[in-house]
């Protein structure tokens, strides 16, 4: 009885450690890029506002060739932006344009971020289960083996 | 061969180096090479950007204006251009700036490319002793599945080892190891400790000179060989000094050694044929044997000097040392038949070609 309990115990151990905690780990690093593209949008978008707000016609930027080599940059017409939709695409925008993209697709990000930590829950929640199975099978095999041994 | 005397336990190598600790120890060596390795291909990345970027910055001074598309944080772009196109800007690292022309950003390029190339050959020198590692226990698994075996056999009187690894069933004579062990029998039990750890010292020593002198042994043999692997010197032990000469090393270095120290003594070092190969790991070791030993050897000028106080079955020399000195030959023949065969026959020999190695 006893092998087949630490068998069944090796099991469950094995299958939180294999299977559970990699995948809480993915989904937690899956959830974290979407949180980083989120954090890039929702920067671009503050930057485009102050544009706005200072109607900035032309500025200088330093590029970054590498190797943190900065080139110093002059856009002398920041009417039109060009932004990346995904797919590799950049579409011209005026800031208008630019700003209502932006918002739509912070909204795509949050539902995707809200699915992810769905997801996560849920995988937090089995290997929580899985816990109170192996802490079953740990406590009345002891409570058993403990009245067997009280004379 | 087997006299009564004569104890002894087979182990099989895989009961001292289960298989499944090798195949991890194995895992983990190789785990740490994919490490290494992955750590080298991100140095030489970091290498070929540094020279492409030393080749941009070259060409940039060509233009006053270059016409591109300037990044915007991460996912925006405004269209624009390049401006004072000699000067850049370097990071020096703990937020330190400075700007440099394009020569001047290049000659820092270039001497961070040098470090990171010293680097690189750092890590490849790391690589290389975890390969080293990584085939010795490949060859430690092989031999284990050969079902290599390990013998040991005990002599009562000294409690000397006798150590030696057969190949699958076979029982490598303990003709080598017989003579020395009979010798140590003979010679005396209990020597100083100190010398039996000199004398220990100088098998581990031989063993690995045995090694590199032998090309046809595997090193493993050596690293398995933790005790010296004593034969029983037989007239045969010619046949088995090749095979065993990792395996004689142990004791041959002990015998050698204690003949080395008596070193003026010893000029019939029972060079048995067995023991010519301890005679090659000797004579390095009596060499570095014979200075700490002969602090020793004069106190104790007894020819018996055996330390088999110890027995210890992890080093190859198990601690007696058989010191053959003239008396050897009165010793010999007494003590046991084999031994005294082939210490018989050592006498007889010109002085040991130890002797004649090591001088």
């Amino acid at each position: 009885m006893d092998s087949l309990r630490q068998e069944k115990l090796q099991k469950f151990e094995e299958f939180v450690d294999r299977r559970l905690k990699p995948d809480l780990v993915r989904a937690i690093a899956e959830r974290d890029k979407v949180f980083d593209q989120q954090k890039i949008f929702s920067d671009l978008r503050k930057n485009i506002e102050t544009l706005e707000k200072n109607s900035v016609t032309s500025l200088r930027t330093l590029v970054n060739l590498g190797s943190e080599v900065y080139t110093q940059a002059e856009v002398p017409d920041t009417q039109r932006i060009f932004v990346d939709i995904g797919l590799g695409f950049h579409v011209e925008f005026t800031w208008s344009e630019a700003l209502k993209f932006i918002s739509l697709r912070e909204e795509k990000l949050k539902r995707q971020i809200e699915e992810y930590t769905r997801l996560i829950a849920s995988i937090k929640a089995q290997i929580k289960l899985v816990c109170e199975g192996i802490r079953e099978l740990l406590q009345i095999p002891e409570d058993k083996t403990v009245e067997g041994r009280v004379f | 061969m087997g006299k009564p005397e004569v104890k002894g336990t087979v182990t099989s190598l895989s009961s001292m180096f289960p298989p499944e600790e090798v195949q991890k120890a194995a895992k983990m060596v190789e785990e740490k090479l994919s490490e290494k390795q992955n750590e080298m291909n991100q140095l030489k990345e970091f290498i070929a950007d540094n020279t492409s970027l030393v080749n941009l910055v070259q060409k940039l001074p060509d233009e006053l204006h270059h016409d591109i598309m300037v990044p915007f944080g991460k996912a925006a772009f405004f269209p624009g251009g390049l401006i004072h196109t000699n000067e850049f800007l370097v990071l020096l690292g703990e937020s330190y700036y400075a700007d440099r022309t394009a020569k001047q950003t290049v000659e820092i390029l270039k001497r961070r490319g040098k470090s990171l190339m010293s680097k690189v050959d750092a890590l490849k020198a790391e690589m290389q002793d975890l390969k080293a590692e990584a085939s010795f226990f490949d060859s430690t698994t092989s031999e284990v599945a050969e079902d290599l075996v390990e013998i040991k056999e005990y002599e009562e009187d000294n409690s000397t080892e006798r150590v030696f690894q057969s190949g699958p069933a076979e029982l490598e004579s303990p003709t080598l190891a017989e003579a020395d062990n009979k010798m140590d029998s003979k010679l005396g039990a209990s020597k100083d400790d100190e010398y039996a750890r000199l004398m220990s010292r100088l098998d581990e020593l031989e063993k690995e000179e045995l090694a590199a002198e032998d090309d046809g042994e595997n090193d493993e043999d050596e690293d398995e060989d933790a005790n010296a692997t004593e034969t029983d010197g037989d007239e045969n032990e010619l046949t088995e000094a090749a095979f065993q000469w990792k395996k004689d090393e142990g004791y041959s270095s002990r015998d050698h050694g204690q003949r080395y120290s008596e070193c003026t003594g010893l000029t019939a070092e029972p060079v048995t044929q067995g023991e010519m190969s301890h005679g090659r790991i000797i004579h390095q070791d009596s060499k570095m044997l014979n200075p700490s030993i002969n602090a020793s050897v004069p106190s104790e000028k007894k020819p018996v000097q055996t330390s088999k106080s110890e027995f210890d079955s992890s080093k190859a020399f198990t601690g007696s040392i058989v010191e053959h000195t003239e008396n050897l030959e009165k010793k010999i023949p007494g003590q046991n038949t084999t031994s005294s065969e082939s210490s018989g026959s050592k006498p007889s020999k010109p002085v040991s070609r130890f002797k004649m190695q090591r001088k």
